[in-house]
């Protein structure tokens, strides 16, 4: 499986090259992967809804991280899905993008890219590689909506679809962490089989729920997907329709038969889905953009697939089938009707439903098309759409109690809107309207209209096999709890409540379009000021804004106010914990050698006279002066290695020091500091130099013997093991050599970097721009400044 | 006998005595320290090498001989100039910083070919006619290498900072 | 235990206030000499940590219990020798300053003022959908 996702993107990026020659060959042979791996599932199909295909690739096994993939029935309607509708649509948009459209070439290998994305993402059996998928599938889909980026409008629908798909994306792998941590796996196969429970599974549960919901666009992160319209048709039905979209319902289907018993779990997901439905069902009523009408129809019906997997732990297994069954379904109609949409757009001029006329007449093959797979959306026997749609009515009718009645009339209500924004779409599309020229659309070639006939079809063929349907949905809700009677999917179930809701629906909902003038007049009437795009919008400006804000009072553009901030941090973190997690060592000394009074004394009073030292040459000479001090506290010590290197280096500094001087101004230019500006700088020197001298008497109390251990060893093996009776020397040329080859190392750098610095003036001359020196003084920056 | 030198002139120097070999044109020269740099010079640069040598057993080792040696030059700088380090030292100061970094990390890897680790140092007693029995360490060779990248290193400093300043100052017509 | 006497902890605390006040000024050379000062707290620091006075590290010149630590002082060595690195490339760095910029002083980030003083963010969300009142409307709720 890890083989096939890899030759999706392999092939994603060869992709290019083939279409530099021909955009339509390119696209059709990126068709070709997806429908391979359709076969190869349909060749699976038996082990897939017997105990499932599995297989895992390591990839950092000291991590314990891997590729694992399994393919079980779920897996199986979603790979159909993807798969089987990523072909089609690659097949139809070697039609739909003309020879030279400019999008062609990155589309086909966006899309191809994308398709493998997405098998991984529904093959997926570990929550991080889950992860891996569901961000690429994101990714993907910010490329293929912002397209050449030229446009604005593509512009910011891509930008929000990617900040909210991936802030949801973020908080779930959080909620992944979380949850793999409390149950000690990420296999997800392993988690379903014992689930674990906890006060962080609860946290754990809201997060991917967070994820779920933005990746399917629910209440309230929903704008995204109705915006992401600007993208092409093809792009549009497979990612923002069939696929992409579908996510975020397979990831609570897939966690479901785990969690669903849990309030947490299911209340959220069944509240967001039917407030969903609703919401996406009224907007869509109202749409005069067909696509965006079809978009809202796929934000509403995603809400009823969440209702649907999300009561299967609380409402019993027949949620569970007729989820499977709406997942297809929905799929299958949405995938066609967009196709539908995207040959209007491209051969009868327009996709806006106040322009479009006549077309029914003109294009009756069409027509029917759409009227196959409208009916399917709308819930009317013999499609498929009315098998999920009855089981979804009896799954909470039945024994629901008092809960599962009001699920089922809100089922009911946006049920309802489904069947009028259908009639819309049939309306808007087909109809001839008085007062409007008709349009006079040119024939469809059989590239554009055999893709979008296919899923038609299917939800009809489905529809008559639907013990087929049903075989497949039981692999699924076999996880659920059962219940009472025995339900399978089928046309007819005799009459009931469940039929009386179909039919309620669909005489309600055509009501409803024949009452469409008021109903919008009332939509506009109310037109609330809260809207959750509003929200979105405010939400990034405010972020921005904060952004600002913090950075100006952050970002000061002033050295030493960093530096004290960095210090002051020193100061408060491991000086706080040095006040209160240790005590003085009791017993202390003034000195262990009277010589180091005298030397100490002399080297404060150099330091001293450093702070206010106004001449240059006087602050390097008192440098100086401080570090023979501290040789001769070397020499008190018992180190006369390190004093004669110190000796010798502090020579070599001053003259280094007084080499450069010859051309520096003799005086130090900076002026006095005001008082309030000198005394915090004093007050924070002082606490950070009494932080360090206090830290030392302690820290140094954790040495028990004058010679480590360590040492001793390197005393013992001196002579011996590295002929040298000088112990530090042996350490420096042998036991820590590597240490030493480092430091030559520096050295070699520094003195290049030296060099090339001072050398660089030299260069600036030879090209004849003579330097002038300053030109980047306060004065100039004041001017830059205004 | 060569040439009769005339009495008043016996005391003329005939070969370079001063540091830069010529007079050089600047009004601040210490004759003092020319000719203390001329005599002191070549006995720093043996202390230099002893110090090299004896490191291992008292203190010293390349880090100070190669210390010792920089200010060495730092001195011929300070007494002579620019154009008397030119002089002194023929080869690039990089070259000798490359050089000496070669050594040290070719002595690292060296035990490598005999399947030592890295690093690892042999030793060998080499008797000496005279002088008795005298210990090699290769570890020492690791320090020649450290001492050659220091007096490179000096040497480069002299020469960025010191030369290429100076140079900087005069282009910009100031006096040093 | 054995810890640092008081009069050497005086001295390494001093060393490190005057680094660190240095630090905080604006002249390169003098935050040039604060770091050289830290250096030489750190590494008097070093050594102080390896113990008590004694007699040099060398075998043969004293016994093993009369010896100082000498790891400590091999680090310090090294120590050195890297302040010393660093000291040359960052006077060459403030030379350098000075010779393209007529002074050594850092000043303020110009751009960092220029955004501290900004009140809103160029090209926000909200001005954006200000000027397109019409296309939001679409996708109001």
């Amino acid at each position: 499986m890890l083989a096939l996702v890899a030759a999706h993107l392999a092939l994603a990026g060869l992709l290019p090259l083939l279409s530099a020659r021909s955009h339509r060959a390119a696209f059709l042979v990126g068709a070709l992967l997806p429908a391979g791996a359709l076969v190869w599932g349909l060749a699976n199909a038996a082990r897939a809804l017997g105990d499932g295909v599995t297989e895992t690739t390591s990839w950092a096994p000291a991590l314990g991280l891997s590729f694992s993939f399994r393919l079980d029935a779920l897996g199986l309607v979603m790979l159909v899905l993807v798969a089987g509708l990523g072909a089609l649509i690659l097949a139809y948009s070697a039609w739909y993008f003309g020879p030279d459209s400019p999008e062609a070439a990155r589309s086909a290998a966006l899309l191809l890219a994308f398709a493998g994305a997405m098998l991984g993402l529904v093959l997926a059996d570990d929550l991080l590689t889950l992860y891996v998928f569901w961000e690429l599938t994101s990714i993907a889909s910010f490329l293929l909506v912002g397209q050449g980026g030229e446009d604005r409008a593509s512009r910011r629908a891509a930008v929000q679809a990617l900040l909210v798909t991936v802030f949801g994306g973020l908080a779930m792998l959080l909620g992944f962490v979380l949850l793999g941590e409390a149950a000690g796996t990420y296999r997800i196969s392993e988690l379903l089989a014992e689930p674990p429970r906890g006060p962080m599974v609860g946290a754990a549960l809201v997060l991917v729920l967070i994820g779920a919901f933005t990746k399917s666009a629910q209440l309230p992160f929903h704008p995204w997907l109705p915006a992401a319209m600007v993208a092409p048709t093809p792009v549009s039905a497979y990612l923002h329709a069939a696929s992409m979209v579908q996510a975020g319902v397979y990831l609570v289907a897939r966690l479901s038969p785990a969690f669903a018993g849990l309030a947490l779990w299911w209340v959220p997901v069944v509240v967001a889905g039917l407030g969903t439905m609703l919401v996406g069902g009224w907007h869509a009523l109202h749409e005069t953009d067909l696509k965006r009408l079809l978009a809202f129809g796929t934000v509403s019906q995603l809400g009823f697939l969440m209702v649907l997997f999300g009561g299967g732990g609380r409402f019993g297994d027949v949620t569970a089938l007729a989820g499977m069954a709406m997942l297809l379904a929905h799929g299958l109609f949405k995938a066609s009707l967009f196709l539908v949409v995207g040959i209007l757009d491209k051969r009868a001029g327009g996709r806006d439903v106040r322009e479009l006329s006549g077309v029914g007449r003109a294009l009756p093959g069409l027509a029917v098309m759409s009227v196959l797979a409208t009916a399917s959306m709308a819930g009317l026997p013999p499609l498929l759409g009315f098998v999920g749609k009855e089981a979804a009515f009896e799954a909470f009718l039945d024994g629901g109690g008092t809960p599962g009645l009001l699920i089922a009339l809100g089922l009911l209500a946006g049920s309802v809107l489904t069947v009028a924004y259908s009639a819309r779409f049939l309306w808007g599309a087909f109809a001839s309207k008085p007062g409007v020229a008709a349009a006079q659309p040119q024939r469809p070639e059989a590239g554009l209209t055999v893709p979008a006939w296919l899923p038609a079809l299917g939800g009809l063929a489905l529809g008559l096999a639907y013990p087929l349907v049903d075989t497949l949905a039981r692999g699924y809700a076999a996880a659920y709890p059962p219940t009472g009677a025995e339900y399978h999917l089928a046309l007819w179930h005799g009459p009931g409540l469940p039929l009386l809701f179909s039919a309620l629906a669909v005489a309600l909902g055509a009501g409803l379009h024949r009452l469409r003038e008021p109903v919008t007049a009332m939509h506009r009437r109310l037109r609330t000021p809260v809207s959750a795009q509003r929200a979105y919008e405010l939400t990034v400006a405010g972020v921005e804004r904060v952004a600002v804000l913090v950075t100006g009072r952050i970002q000061v553009g002033s050295l030493p106010t960093y530096l004290a901030v960095i210090l002051t941090a020193v100061l408060l973190l491991p000086g706080t914990a040095l006040v209160l997690g240790t005590t003085l060592p009791d017993e202390q000394v003034l000195y262990h050698a009277p010589m180091q009074v005298p030397l100490g004394v002399f080297v404060l009073i150099a330091a001293l006279g450093l702070v206010r030292a106004r001449r240059r040459f006087t602050a390097v000479l008192l440098v100086g002066v401080i570090g023979y001090g501290i040789g001769g506290l070397f020499v008190v010590d018992g180190a006369p290695d390190l004093a004669l290197a110190q000796f010798l280096v502090e020579t070599l500094t001053l003259v280094v020091f007084v080499l450069v001087l010859r051309r520096l101004p003799a005086h130090f230019r900076e002026a006095r500091s005001p008082r309030r500006v000198a005394l915090p700088k004093a007050l924070i020197a002082i606490a950070g130099g009494a932080m360090v001298a206090s830290s030392a008497v302690v820290v140094s109390g954790a040495r028990q013997q004058a010679v480590s251990d360590v040492s001793r060893e390197y005393i013992r093996l001196a002579p011996e093991g590295a002929g040298a009776y000088n112990v530090v020397n042996a350490i420096l040329v042998d036991f820590r050599a590597l240490d030493t080859v480092g430091e030559i190392t520096v050295l070699l750098i520094a003195a290049a970097g030296t060099a090339s610095l001072v050398l660089a003036t030299r260069y600036d001359r030879h090209r004849a721009e003579r330097v002038i020196s300053g030109s980047g003084g306060p004065e100039h920056e004041e001017e830059v400044l205004g | 006998m060569t040439e009769r030198i005339p009495w008043e002139r016996w005391d003329e120097p005939h070969e370079p005595w001063l540091l830069p070999g010529r007079c050089p044109d600047r009004s601040e020269r210490t004759l003092l320290l020319e000719m203390t740099t001329r005599v002191v010079f070549p006995t720093i640069l043996v202390f230099s090498l002893y110090l090299l040598l004896v490191g291992h057993y008292s203190p010293g080792g390349g880090f100070s001989g190669g210390l010792v040696a920089g200010l060495a030059f730092v001195l011929r700088y300070i007494a002579g100039g620019r154009q008397d380090i030119g002089g002194a030292v023929r080869i690039r100061p990089p070259v000798v910083i490359g050089l000496g970094l070669t050594i040290a990390v070719l002595t690292a890897l060296a035990p490598a070919l005999a399947g030592n680790a890295v690093l690892s140092s042999a030793m060998w007693e080499v008797e000496l006619p005279l002088l008795g029995t005298l210990e090699v360490v290769s570890s020492l060779l690791l320090d020649v290498g450290v001492y050659l990248l220091i007096v490179g290193v000096a040497l480069d400093l002299l020469r960025s900072l010191g030369a290429g300043i100076e140079q900087d100052a005069r282009a910009a017509g100031e006096r040093m | 235990m054995i810890t640092i006497n008081l009069s050497m902890a005086l001295v390494v605390g001093a060393l490190y206030a005057v680094g660190f006040y240095l630090l905080l000024q604006r002249s390169l050379m003098r935050v040039l000499l604060g770091i050289v000062v830290i250096g030489h707290g750190a590494n008097l620091l070093l050594q102080l940590a390896g113990g008590p006075p004694g007699r040099a590290p060398i075998v043969g010149d004293a016994p093993p219990e009369a010896m100082t630590d000498p790891l400590p002082q091999a680090l310090a060595l090294t120590a050195i020798v890297i302040t010393f690195a660093l000291t040359t490339f960052l006077l060459a760095l403030g030379y350098r300053s000075w010779v393209l910029l007529g002074h050594d002083e850092v000043q303020d980030d110009i751009e960092d003022r220029r955004v501290a003083r900004r009140q809103r963010p160029a090209g926000a969300m909200e001005e954006e959908s200000d000027a397109e009142p019409e296309q939001r409307a679409g996708a109001d709720q």
